[in-house]
């Protein structure tokens, strides 16, 4: 591998390989047989791209080729750390990224974290295919369209100057940050940084002293929490709290319980309206569970299930809400690999197929850069930072919090 | 015939979401109520009635009540015994105020009552939990029960401070009063306590059920999920007393004909209908039936053992009584805090599996 | 004036017995989170025992042998010595078995617990209606009488003694044993007290006899008053609006809402009482503490909660 490096130029014609393709809103990349040998040829590549969007305005969806392209280990990182750029992937399979071992390594892991395996396709007509859905679906570009002048912001949350206390305890102090419509958000922070008060705030559980909160264009005041359920506010918690008397499918039902309406009477006949109401609710549930691939314990009572799989129940029942905006506390705390990934899929999928806006809470950092496409960053009840997770993820600020040093 | 359920494909929803899924409960449980309806009626006698039919029934059908409350929405209630009574003064103000209504009408009258007497003593549940919520229930119990003295008009101002009921009859079968066919009042007690049951397990499988069950398991993430605490513990509260209120009519017409106040509403059957559902089961309907069983059957074997058989003293047998009670409601909890339903439950599983362990 | 201070006064001694029945309530609960609500019956079964050695009934024949009657001071002990091996009996056969259960289930055990100590008291000692002659004072006293024309019972006065002597050495039985230390641990969090190595059982054992004790405090303030019968177990339900008042877990809770409860009882049974036909005594503690409840929940000393998710 060192010897493909050492050959390779140090400067490549990215400008000739960006192309536009203004019917299918694309900009097509071609990075085959491209070697990034170091951070430096990386930085030419995302300026040029840089250079070309601005020219170009609008909105754009990314189809990058990685036939045989390299990344070189020292590269990796930077490369990674904007590589979301890309909406969708193709390869004829020969992509390498990295030299060394452990770098492979950390790229297979970080490949089977979802990133590579959802949009890396075989072939350029099936990363077309896909796009042409994804555009039917109006998927807004990924990192990157915050920054993007040609887009209007939909902005679906806004926080403004958000204060909490407790007594003399400040858990929030004036805080602010947009959710827009379609995006995944992390908020995190050391703990303490007051991540789940921000939760329960944004859900009305708690209600801040000062500032306001303006969900879908209207200001709430105080609000009940079952009133922000009502307006499509959905919710996981960092100790599940499921139902524990009851059985999955029954947790996932009672997330519909906005939707259900037959009276007390009809509810005591059961055979009649009630009964219809019921089953039309419970194939919305099947879907719910068939996605979550949880049918074998339908009729558990979750209780008796392993962590994993009541955290998946809890999504279940926050799904069956169909939130316009999911809260996800630590979805994926004290879980294994294996979990994680499932789980970080499950995340990206229903922000996909659903189009749900998606804001969480996550320590693993991984998790955080490879979900989402903003980064809030709170510390001691205060924002420190906020920006695309590889931005966040190099502030000096962010750092010193995270290692305790000085505040 | 074996206890299987290997080749019963359910192919709906429906089916899946059926009472009894398995078809050979549902077997047993229609052979249950045939025998009840067809066969008992033949052999009942006023002590049989009297003493172990109509109190099973109506306790059971009280304990059904309570268990909606306590056991499916977590409200510890303390106040059965009073609420019982608001159904029984009901029932005789009804069936005094208007000779001609129909029983089953005074019965669901009464239970109506009782229900917005129960909301109203709910209404603190939204603020206060748990054992605090407990003695909250014990201000209805002692209120009402002092109500039941004080207010003269509700018992007509009898002299005696007691009501008693009228005689009325069912469709030309005369119901009330010592003169009254016991089958007949088996009867219509049975009717009334199985329509009720299963509307009450239709209620607890349906978005009710699951809202109430979500309140006790954990109400902050149901108030998130959009659930209401106030329908939801209202709901429970008022659907408890309907309950609670028929029994306590149904215990005044057909099973006593007469009652007073404390003595016979009082703090003790609260508790009473309290252990019923705790050795019973929470949160099942069957439970509360085998834990009514159960602590109607048991003094009565009891004192037929200790003083029939073994010749004790009447008060002797009485305090030995106390003792077992105690020790046995003691041993049941260490034994299965979850009840007699869930032993019932545990054997089943067994039974499906048998002869193999697992 | 001088009958509303006597009212006043009356309630304010009440009050003190019914913090002491609250003070047994709040000892279990704070240590076991245990709602012991055979406490009222504790009381009786103390009494009963201790009018047993006092005039030296033999068990269950109910039959009085003078020979066996014992002074008051070796009743006393005696009595004291029965209620810690009832202790040590209900923690080995019963609490050791339902760790861990919730709430409600070790609610329900000591209704199973307070049949058995009725029945068990009744079997032992006979049913009927004893006089507990300790010796105590009654009678008005002298001094108040004749310098402000009050009249207050002698043995209020003793009873209040008596409960705040009780209440402080508990305070320092609490605050400077180490036993007292190990007990606030365990109120505090029973695992973490398990991992630094506190016996949960001995300390529930420890608790429940020292709950017995205040019981049999209690059994001979009551029985002193007013004999000692069946109704002894009813004055537990009077302490319930005292606890629900002052908090489950809170001793100075206990004291100052016996008090509050006790005057107003009181005050409510002469001012109130007749303009609805009297005898409100029953449910009127109850309503008190349910609307001081609905304005502050968490109760005369509790901080206020916040729920977290």
């Amino acid at each position: 591998m060192d010897d493909v490096i050492h050959r390779t130029a140090l400067t490549v014609d990215f400008a000739s390989r960006i192309k536009f393709n203004p019917v299918l809103e694309v900009m097509e990349i071609d990075l085959s047989h491209v070697v990034f040998a170091n951070r430096e040829l990386v930085r030419q590549f995302y300026d040029e791209v840089d250079r070309q969007m601005a020219k170009a305005g609008g909105r754009w969806y990314f189809l990058i080729n990685y036939d045989n392209c390299t990344v070189a280990p020292e590269a990796w990182e930077d490369f990674a750390a904007r590589g979301k750029l890309a909406n969708v992937q193709y390869s004829n399979g020969t992509a390498r990224f990295g030299a060394t071992d452990e770098t492979r390594k950390a790229i297979r892991t970080r490949a089977e974290a979802e990133r590579f395996r959802s949009n890396l396709y075989e072939t350029r007509d099936e990363a077309l295919a896909i796009l042409a859905t994804m555009r039917r679906r109006h998927h807004f570009l990924g990192r990157g369209s915050r920054v993007d002048p040609g887009r209007a912001a939909d902005i679906l949350l806004k926080i403004d100057n958000v204060s909490l206390r407790f007594g003399g305890v400040h858990a929030l102090q004036q805080v602010s940050f947009e959710i827009e419509r379609g995006e995944i958000v992390a908020i995190i922070g050391p703990n303490g940084a007051g991540k789940t008060s921000m939760l329960n705030v944004i859900n009305g559980f708690y209600h801040a002293q000062e500032g306001s909160i303006t969900f879908k264009g209207e200001k709430r005041p105080h609000m009940r929490p079952h009133i922000a359920a009502s307006q499509g506010i959905g919710r996981t918690f960092q100790n599940v709290a499921l139902f524990k008397g009851m059985s999955t499918l029954d947790n996932i039902m009672s997330g519909r319980a906005l939707k259900m309406h037959k009276g007390l009477l009809w509810q005591f006949l059961h055979w009649g309206p009630a009964q219809k109401e019921e089953l039309e609710h419970r194939e919305a549930v099947e879907r719910i569970i068939d996605f979550l691939e949880i049918e074998h314990i339908r009729k558990v009572p979750v209780g008796r299930l392993p962590y994993g799989l009541q955290k998946r129940v809890e999504l279940g029942r926050a799904l069956a809400m169909e939130p316009e905006l999911l809260l996800l506390d630590e979805p994926m705390a004290g879980m294994n690999l294996e979990e994680k990934e499932d789980m970080s899929r499950y995340i990206l999928d229903v922000n996909d197929q659903f189009g749900t806006t998606i804001a969480l809470i996550e320590h693993d950092m991984g998790v955080v850069m490879d979900l989402s496409n903003f980064v809030v960053v709170l510390d001691h009840g205060v924002k420190i930072s906020e920006g695309p997770p590889g931005e966040v993820q190099h502030d000096p600020v962010v750092i010193r919090a995270y290692l305790g040093m000085g505040h | 015939m074996l206890y299987r359920e290997v080749g019963q494909f359910k192919t709906s929803y429906a089916a899946d979401q059926a009472i009894f899924p398995i078809a050979q409960d549902r077997w047993f449980v229609i052979a249950l109520l045939l025998v009840a309806f067809l066969v008992v009626p033949f052999f009942v006698t006023a002590y049989t009635a009297n003493a172990i039919l109509l109190p099973f029934l109506i306790f059971g059908l009280a304990a059904l009540g309570l268990n909606i409350l306590t056991g499916y929405c977590g409200q510890l209630s303390l106040g059965t015994g009073a609420f019982m009574g608001v159904g029984a003064y009901s029932a005789f103000k009804l069936m005094t105020a208007m000779p001609e209504l129909n029983l089953v009408i005074v019965f669901l009258a009464s239970g109506v009552i009782t229900a917005g007497v129960g909301m109203l003593f709910g209404l603190p549940s939204l603020r206060i939990k748990g054992f605090y919520l407990a003695v909250a229930t014990l201000a209805a119990q002692f209120f009402l029960v002092w109500l039941f003295y004080k207010w003269g008009w509700l018992r007509n101002y009898s002299a005696t401070g007691q009501i008693t009921v009228p005689p009325r009859t069912f469709f030309g079968v005369l119901m009330t009063g010592s003169s009254a066919a016991p089958a007949a009042k088996y009867l219509l007690a049975l009717a009334m306590v199985t329509v009720l049951a299963l509307g009450a397990k239709n209620l607890v499988r349906g978005r009710f059920g699951r809202s109430w069950m979500a309140m006790r398991d954990m109400d902050v993430a149901a108030e998130l999920m959009g659930i209401r605490p106030l329908p939801a513990k209202l709901s429970a509260f008022g659907v408890s007393s309907f309950y609670i209120g028929v029994a306590g009519a149904m215990m005044f017409t057909l099973w006593l004909g007469a009652a007073e106040g404390g003595d016979t509403f009082g703090i003790q059957n609260s508790f009473l209908v309290l252990f019923m559902i705790i050795i019973g089961g929470l949160g099942t309907v069957l439970g509360s039936f085998l834990g009514a069983a159960f602590l109607v059957l048991m003094p009565i074997v009891l004192k037929n053992t200790m003083v029939d058989t073994l010749g004790m003293t009447a008060v002797f047998a009485k305090h030995l009584e106390y003792v077992i009670m105690g020790l046995l409601i003691i041993f049941f909890l260490i034994l299965e805090p979850h009840g007699l339903a869930r032993l019932w439950q545990i054997t089943k599983e067994k039974l499906r599996l048998w002869p193999f362990p697992y | 004036m001088l009958f509303l201070a006597e009212t006043v006064i009356s309630g304010l001694l009440t009050g003190v017995m019914y913090s002491l029945v609250a003070l047994g309530f709040v000892l279990i609960f704070k240590a076991s989170g245990v709602f012991n609500f055979a406490q009222g019956v504790m009381a009786l079964f103390a009494g009963l025992t201790l009018a047993g050695f006092l005039t030296g009934t033999i068990p269950i024949t109910h039959r009085i042998n003078s020979a066996l009657a014992m002074p008051p001071w070796l009743a006393i002990t005696a009595t004291v010595f029965v209620m810690i091996g009832l202790a040590i009996l209900i923690e080995r056969l019963v609490l050791r078995h339902l760790v861990n259960q919730e709430p409600i289930i070790l609610f329900m055990m000591t209704l199973g617990l307070a049949y058995v100590l009725e029945g068990a008291g009744d079997l032992l000692w006979g049913s009927d209606v004893k006089v507990l002659d300790l010796g105590l004072p009654s009678g008005a006293n002298d001094w108040l009488l004749d310098s402000f024309g009050l009249y207050v019972e002698q043995l209020e006065i003793v009873a209040a003694v008596v409960a705040a002597a009780l209440v402080t050495a508990l305070a320092i039985f609490f605050q400077k044993t180490r036993i007292g230390r190990a007990l606030r641990a365990v109120a505090d969090d029973h695992q973490a007290a398990l991992s630094v190595g506190i016996s949960l059982n001995t300390i529930w054992a420890i608790v429940w006899a020292a709950a017995g004790i205040v019981a049999l405090v209690a059994g001979i303030m009551w029985g002193a008053k007013s004999g000692i019968q069946f109704s002894l177990s009813l004055i537990a339900l009077k302490a319930l609006p005292v606890l629900i008042l002052g908090g489950f877990d809170s001793v100075p809770g206990a004291i100052v809402g016996g008090l509050i409860i006790g005057v107003g009882e009181k005050l409510a049974e002469v001012y109130f009482g007749p303009l609805v036909g009297g005898a409100v005594e029953n449910w009127f503690a109850y309503m008190l503490a349910l609307a001081f409840l609905l304005v502050r929940p968490e109760g005369l000393f509790g901080e206020k909660i916040i729920r977290r998710v």
